[in-house]
């Protein structure tokens, strides 16, 4: 309570104390099936003075990261909407929506992935659901794959079959 | 002789007045509920739980701040709540009041419609008693983006001066009071709040950001440039909505991802 305050850790001391003694009042887990990392009481780190320390700067997971999922997104609008006015398609261009579209629901697991399956908290559990989720794309990598070569007209080829009446 | 006048006088005023007497109405008092949130960490083996309180609307102010404080006042003293302005300047009165995260000293009560209203502390944050909540982490990460002008240049002998251009560019960023209503509305903040700076403290970075005499700008985006500290916004928008100061934090954040887009 006193480090809390700020009354009873120096300034200089604090580093080191934060990593290596472990707060002693914790709070539940937050799962009953996983075993959870427990979070400072109060979430605060440190004394009630210190400012809040950010992750040191990484580019390709902050700015870039976001200004490409943007760019796929847009990119993917009219792939996405071409075939539905005209009606056809061909392997290339199907392909590279594919591969975009594939990206885009990556991104967007990734994302749901930090929102609620966060490393602070879930440790190796969220190694293991982005592992799955990279698992996954390369499942569905190969799929498309499989469509492009074998269909004539990709992944839209398959949604007409779908969809056009069944000749008897 | 002059008691006898006067006596008559006043025998005189009083047949008058009893002539225009009408009978006072029955008093009617205007109850309305307020349920409020009640948590104390001296009675730890008790579950925080919602407590009824039935004023009467004739005898309260007009706003909800006026209402709480009436209980304090008159019904339960025990009943903790940070206030301070009562005007809406201070942010300390911020709550959840009907659902909505807003300042009780500029809420209005409906004193007609007869429903009850509920009236929590902000959601997802530690409670420290009854409305009161732990605002630390919130202070630490206001405190971590350096909420005051970083320069090289040698201060000015008089004020330091801005354009008009320049200095209409923080309208609707200065006004902010911090009070944590839109940080506290926010899903993002409610599941990353340790990672996640929330829309209050990030429209506080962009006020620095664009501030023409300010020079730490491209320190400021560094400190925002990884996956958790401005990226967890969704563009939810429940900030925006909920501001009680009418700002715009939404607007704020979308234009330091802008900014940031092509670096």
């Amino acid at each position: 309570m006193l480090t809390r305050l700020g009354l009873s850790v120096r300034p200089a001391l604090a580093p080191v104390l934060r990593s290596t003694i472990r707060p002693t009042s914790q709070i539940a887990y937050r799962s009953l099936f996983i075993k959870t990392i427990p979070q400072p009481p109060g979430n605060i780190i440190g004394t009630v003075n210190d400012a809040y320390a950010t992750p040191p700067p990484k580019v390709f997971a902050g700015s870039r990261h976001w200004t490409f999922e943007r760019l796929v997104t847009i990119g993917l609008t009219p792939l996405v909407v071409a075939p539905f006015i005209t009606g056809t398609s061909s392997a290339p261009i199907d392909a590279v929506m594919s591969s975009l579209l594939l990206y885009h629901c990556f991104a967007g697991f990734e994302n749901c992935i930090a929102d609620y399956i966060p490393a602070r908290v879930f440790g190796v559990w969220h190694s293991a659901a982005l592992g799955l989720l990279f698992f996954g794309t390369v499942i569905a990598g190969y799929g498309i794959y499989v469509i492009e070569t074998t269909n004539n007209e990709g992944l839209f080829g398959l949604f007409k079959k779908i969809w056009t009446k069944q000749k008897n | 002789m002059l008691s006898i006048k006067s006596g008559l006088r006043t025998g005189l005023s009083k047949v008058i007045l009893r002539t225009f007497a009408t009978d006072a109405p029955a008093y009617e008092p205007n109850y309305k509920n307020f349920k409020v949130y009640r948590w104390s960490p001296d009675h730890p083996e008790e579950k925080p739980h919602m407590q009824d309180f039935n004023l009467d609307m004739n005898e309260t102010g007009p706003m909800m701040l006026d209402a709480l404080l009436k209980i304090k006042n008159e019904v339960d003293p025990t009943l903790t709540l940070r206030r301070s302005c009562r005007e809406g300047i201070c942010g300390s009165c911020a709550m959840n009041i009907d659902g909505r995260n807003t300042l009780a000293c500029i809420t209005k009560i409906n004193k007609t419609d007869g429903k009850e209203v509920k009236i929590y502390p902000l959601p997802h944050m530690y409670v420290v008693r009854d409305l009161v909540p732990d605002l630390t982490l919130f202070y630490q990460q206001y405190k971590s983006i350096q909420p005051y002008l970083q320069t090289s240049k040698p201060p000015p002998e008089k004020e330091n001066l801005q354009t008009i251009e320049d200095r209409k560019k923080l309208d609707g960023l200065y006004e902010c009071i911090l009070c944590a209503c839109c940080s506290t509305s926010c899903p993002s903040y409610w599941w990353n709040q340790q990672e996640y700076l929330g829309p209050a403290v990030l429209m506080q970075a962009y006020r620095w950001m664009i501030d023409s005499r300010d020079d730490a700008t491209e320190a400021r985006k560094q400190m925002l440039q990884n996956s958790m500290s401005l990226y967890r916004c969704h563009t939810i928008m429940n900030c925006s909505r909920t501001c009680p100061k009418g700002l715009n934090p939404g607007r704020a954040v979308a234009a330091i991802k802008k900014s940031m887009a092509f670096e």
